[in-house]
């Protein structure tokens, strides 16, 4: 219930404080520069790594990015800039 | 995003790991504050991923902990490349010595030719030259510039008249007149001698023709003093006159001397200067400092460098400033008179031929005046007043 309390009270917030929500709500703010580019903040870690597909941990729930030929141009705690051909982007929720 | 080319400058190395989990090894490094790019794949359990060089201490804690093997594969950046540089610096201190050693022939005096002169002359030359330093083999850097060979060339050695010296990279050139190059032969049209000035004659030296004039006898300007046309009357032959007439002449020389005179002595103080000069810039080197002279003089000395047949933007200068006073010498009357006296002579003697004589000097008017001393004075000299005249054949028969 507090939990939700809180939630609710962060929404309210960004709707009527005009904060960015990715701020407000932990959220991924996720840059894609055309297909070749993808670049995440606030992800929470590497689930896994193959030049065919990546999976992020998020606060709630997973990011999977596939495409082809996949380089982690750089990896620091919460970004992470990927390269390679990017065909789709889902989000996992468990 | 940071830019991360500034890490070439302190070593980057390729990490290779292996195993299961690398995805969580990467995040505890990553969570541990060090700097993973271009994490690759390669099958299934092989990633690649570039890491700093400082950060290969920190890394193996966290390897120990997973189930992952490293491997370093590559090392590249400035330490690495500069530690290969120190493996083969055999290389480098080989090009740098040998460009050294292309530098300091270029700088060196390769040969020496000598025109116009002949075998006993540039032999003198040659003499005089290896006196001075100027030899095969030495470095020109340390000779003498080529005014000052040249100047001292003209002034040691009697049979030249004069010499040029020129330094075509790394060889003298001397171009050199000699004093006593062989007469050619005269090709004398038929002439007479005639008197060039008024004078009485003392002596006489004739080779050829006939003399029209004796010795104590008065001659005017123009007068005929040795005829070209030879022999008895109706037989008349016409030659070159040639010959020597010496006659008493007479000049009158006037002499205005000031009896104060200024003019500059250097009184031995002087400050040398030393640059290195690139393009345009002078860089001192040694010798700092204003020369707080009120009157100076400047000498500048420049010396280039070569390489190969190229001039170096880089030259070494010297410069003295010498001290300049300014003296200021009275005459008294009386020496004020022997000055003038002597300049006089020096200016008559500058007036005529090398082998004319004074014979005689007379003071004619002395005089001093707002501070000058005038005198005029009347030389007797003994000269050849002999002058050629071609004769025209349509005047003798």
């Amino acid at each position: 219930m507090a939990k939700k309390w809180g939630q609710f009270i962060r929404k309210w917030m960004t709707t009527n404080m005009e904060l960015p929500q990715d701020v407000m709500m932990d959220l991924p703010r996720i840059t894609m520069i055309g297909q070749i580019h993808i670049y995440i903040e606030n992800h929470r870690g590497l689930i896994a790594f193959s030049d065919k597909e990546l999976r992020l941990l998020l606060k709630q729930g997973q990011l999977l990015i596939k495409g082809k030929s996949f380089v982690i141009k750089t990896i620091l705690p919460e970004e992470i800039l990927l390269e390679g051909k990017i065909d789709q982007v889902t989000y996992i929720s468990e | 995003m940071k830019n991360l080319w500034t890490e070439f400058f302190w070593g980057i190395i390729t990490v290779e790991t292996r195993g299961k989990g690398i995805e969580r090894l990467i995040n505890t490094l990553t969570r541990n504050g060090i700097i993973i790019w271009n994490v690759k794949r390669h099958g299934s359990e092989s990633v690649t991923f570039k890491i700093k060089l400082d950060d290969v201490k920190k890394i193996r804690g966290a390897v120990k902990d997973s189930d992952c093997k490293i491997r370093f594969l590559r090392r590249s950046g400035m330490p690495f490349l500069f530690k290969r540089l120190l493996k083969n610096s055999g290389f480098i201190i080989g090009a740098f010595t040998f460009l050294l050693v292309i530098f300091i022939l270029s700088n060196m005096v390769w040969g020496i030719e000598i025109k116009g002169a002949d075998p006993e002359t540039e032999h003198k030359i040659r003499k005089e030259l290896d006196e001075m330093g100027v030899k095969k083999g030495k470095v020109q850097f340390f000779l003498e510039n080529v005014e000052a060979i040249q100047r001292r060339l003209t002034d040691n050695i009697v049979a030249i008249t004069w010499v040029g010296v020129e330094l075509k990279g790394t060889t003298y050139h001397l171009q050199v007149v000699e004093k006593n190059e062989p007469d050619k032969p005269e090709l004398l049209s038929p002439r007479d001698l005639v008197a060039k000035k008024k004078g009485v004659i003392v002596d006489m030296f004739v080779e050829e023709g006939q003399p029209k004039v004796n010795i104590h006898d008065h001659v005017k300007q123009g007068q005929l003093l040795v005829s070209g046309v030879i022999g008895k009357e109706g037989q008349t032959e016409i030659v070159p006159a040639k010959g020597e007439v010496y006659a008493e002449t007479w000049y009158i020389t006037k002499v205005t001397q000031p009896l104060k005179s200024t003019f500059h002595v250097l009184n031995g103080n002087e400050k040398q200067k030393h640059f290195i000069e690139i393009g345009k810039w002078q860089i001192p080197v040694w010798g700092f400092g204003k020369a707080d002279y009120k009157e100076f003089e400047t000498e500048t000395n420049t010396k280039d460098f070569h390489f190969l047949k190229w001039k170096l933007p880089i030259s070494y200068t010297n410069t003295t400033i010498r001290e300049r006073e300014q003296e200021v010498r009275i005459y008294s009357n009386e020496e004020a008179f022997d000055a003038a006296i002597i300049r006089a002579r020096n200016d008559i003697k500058g007036r005529l031929s090398e082998n004319a004589k004074i014979k005689g000097e007379k003071v004619l008017h002395k005089s001093v005046d707002d501070g000058k001393v005038s005198i005029s004075i009347h030389f007797q000299i003994i000269e050849n007043i002999a002058e050629a005249k071609p004769l025209i054949q349509g005047e003798t028969e």
